[in-house]
């Protein structure tokens, strides 16, 4: 058996590289799946889902007032704003669909033919399932 | 090549003046990296033909002269945007199929708006898709489509078909659909109900930001954006991993929030009751029966998707009313099925295959 002789690059080259991170990956990986398949889990999750809410909501109080006393708009206020332009793009939208449905009507002649809806599967073809 | 070629002075040569050249240009194409604007999605050609709120249904430009007659609908999930289906030429899913002769159409989402947080699973299976059915009719003139539909955008498809009995759908092409949520394991543990306060969480949030469930995504393989940035920077120098990587990058960063009512019922009753498994899901008062489902269905199941398992998408198999089905285990993990060049050599054909002669 022939030693093989000691390459300064191969740790750097793409497939050791990928090797090794590929490997860390599945064991990080497979112990985590391990961890979650234990009971405590769940109940971890589900404490650490409402601790995220009550700190966000704890904390949206906080910014409203420091905005308030800053004379800038809130979150909602922003939200508020928000909520009246997507409206306002909404009618956009629909006012863009029924011009372009009577554009299309009307100069039905200059729109680009729609392709015919008679395509069949070619014969034989080698990668029908 | 041997090894003693390999480390001959001017193979050692050829090696030093390699791993310089990528250093270099992984450093400067680094600096690229973190400066650039987000990465450009996107290869063909679509148009908006109906909007209602976060529901939007794009029309993908057909590129053939010649199409076959029955339309194909695409459902994204509705915490994904559904560029995934679109992302660049050569990777893209709706090229192909364009290419290949179909009208395709898509219904991706908007973020919902706070005064949406109300829209349930009868919006999405009930409203919203009945509505796109309806617009692609009067686009078409065809009164039925093939519906596809990925991840949860499968189960909204299925649903659907389920509650209409396949009317107006010809065709069931579902990616990675989970069915039986028994086994969708991590998001069983992550939502366990003698833990999980879900009327809490929706109540206080109305509308549920992608933060919640991408940290359960996280958990579960908390190495995966580490290792996925360790593989970018040794592939730095190499400008079409770069480019594939940050295009799949903004896609998982752009995660949508989902409506509350929506959140609620999906764990209430498809994770905790298992109701479309078990023959229990109503909807407006009907039952959805995955016996009811008569179409043929393709199902296509990642063979090494930790998202979507095996067994949690295989009982379209038995459980539907369905005497043409046919079923791909394909390579790879969950993304996998819907964008890459790997699915455009291995998998797509195939689909194309079994629904050009179902599409007449």
């Amino acid at each position: 058996m022939t030693q093989k002789s000691f390459d300064p690059f191969e740790i750097w080259s793409g497939a050791k590289w990928q090797e090794m991170v590929q490997k860390w990956e599945h064991e990080i990986n497979d112990w985590s799946g391990k961890v979650t398949e234990n009971e405590q889990f769940g109940a971890m999750m589900g404490q650490l889902t409402k601790v995220q809410i009550v700190a966000q909501n704890a904390f949206a109080e906080q910014m409203e007032t420091l905005l308030r006393n800053l004379n800038l708009p809130s979150k909602a206020q922003v939200d508020a704003l928000s909520e009246r332009l997507d409206a306002i793009e909404d009618s956009i939208e629909r006012v863009r669909l029924a011009v372009e449905a009577l554009a299309t009507k009307t100069a039905a002649t200059e729109a680009p033919p729609e392709p015919k809806r008679t395509r069949k599967p070619p014969a034989g073809d080698a990668s029908r399932a | 090549m041997s090894e003693a070629e390999q480390l001959s002075p001017e193979a050692v040569a050829e090696r030093v003046r390699r791993e310089i050249d990528r250093a270099m240009k992984r450093n400067i194409k680094g600096l690229d990296f973190l400066t650039a604007p987000r990465q450009d999605v996107g290869a063909m050609a679509k148009e908006l033909v109906h909007r209602e709120g976060t529901a939007m249904l794009y029309r993908y430009r057909p590129v053939m002269d010649e199409i076959y007659r029955v339309p194909l609908l695409i459902v994204s999930p509705p915490s994904n945007k559904g560029y995934i289906f679109d992302l660049a030429p050569g990777q893209s899913m709706v090229e192909y199929l364009l290419g290949r002769g179909y009208d395709v159409f898509n219904l991706d989402w908007a973020p919902p708006r706070r005064d949406e947080a109300h829209l349930g699973l009868g919006d999405y299976v009930d409203r919203f898709i009945p509505d796109c059915l309806a617009t692609i009719a009067r686009i078409t003139g065809e009164s039925e489509v093939s519906l596809s539909g990925y991840c949860m955008g499968g189960t909204l498809a299925t649903i659907h078909a389920a509650l209409h009995a396949g009317n107006g759908v010809r065709n069931l092409v579902l990616f990675a659909t989970p069915v039986d949520f028994t086994h969708m394991h991590l998001f069983q543990k992550w939502s366990d109900r003698r833990h999980f306060d879900l009327d809490e969480v929706v109540d206080k949030l109305g509308i549920i930001p992608p933060e919640i469930m991408m940290g359960a995504f996280d958990l579960a393989r908390p190495a995966n954006r580490t290792a996925g940035r360790m593989h970018l920077w040794t592939n730095m120098w190499n400008d079409e991993f770069v480019r594939s990587y940050r295009m799949f990058d903004r896609w998982a960063a752009e995660t949508l929030p989902v409506p509350g009512e929506y959140f609620r019922e999906q764990i209430r009753y498809l994770m905790w009751d298992n109701a479309l498994h078990e023959g229990t899901l109503e909807i407006g008062g009907r039952k959805a029966l995955l016996s009811a489902i008569k179409v043929p269905i393709l199902n296509i199941i990642a063979q090494h998707d930790h998202v979507v398992s095996l067994e949690a998408a295989r009982p379209l198999r038995d459980r539907t009313g369905c005497t043409d089905y046919h079923e791909i285990v394909s390579k790879g993990g969950h993304v996998s099925l819907v964008a890459g060049p790997a699915a455009l050599r291995r998998l797509w054909p195939h689909i194309d295959g079994w629904l050009a002669e179902r599409s007449v």
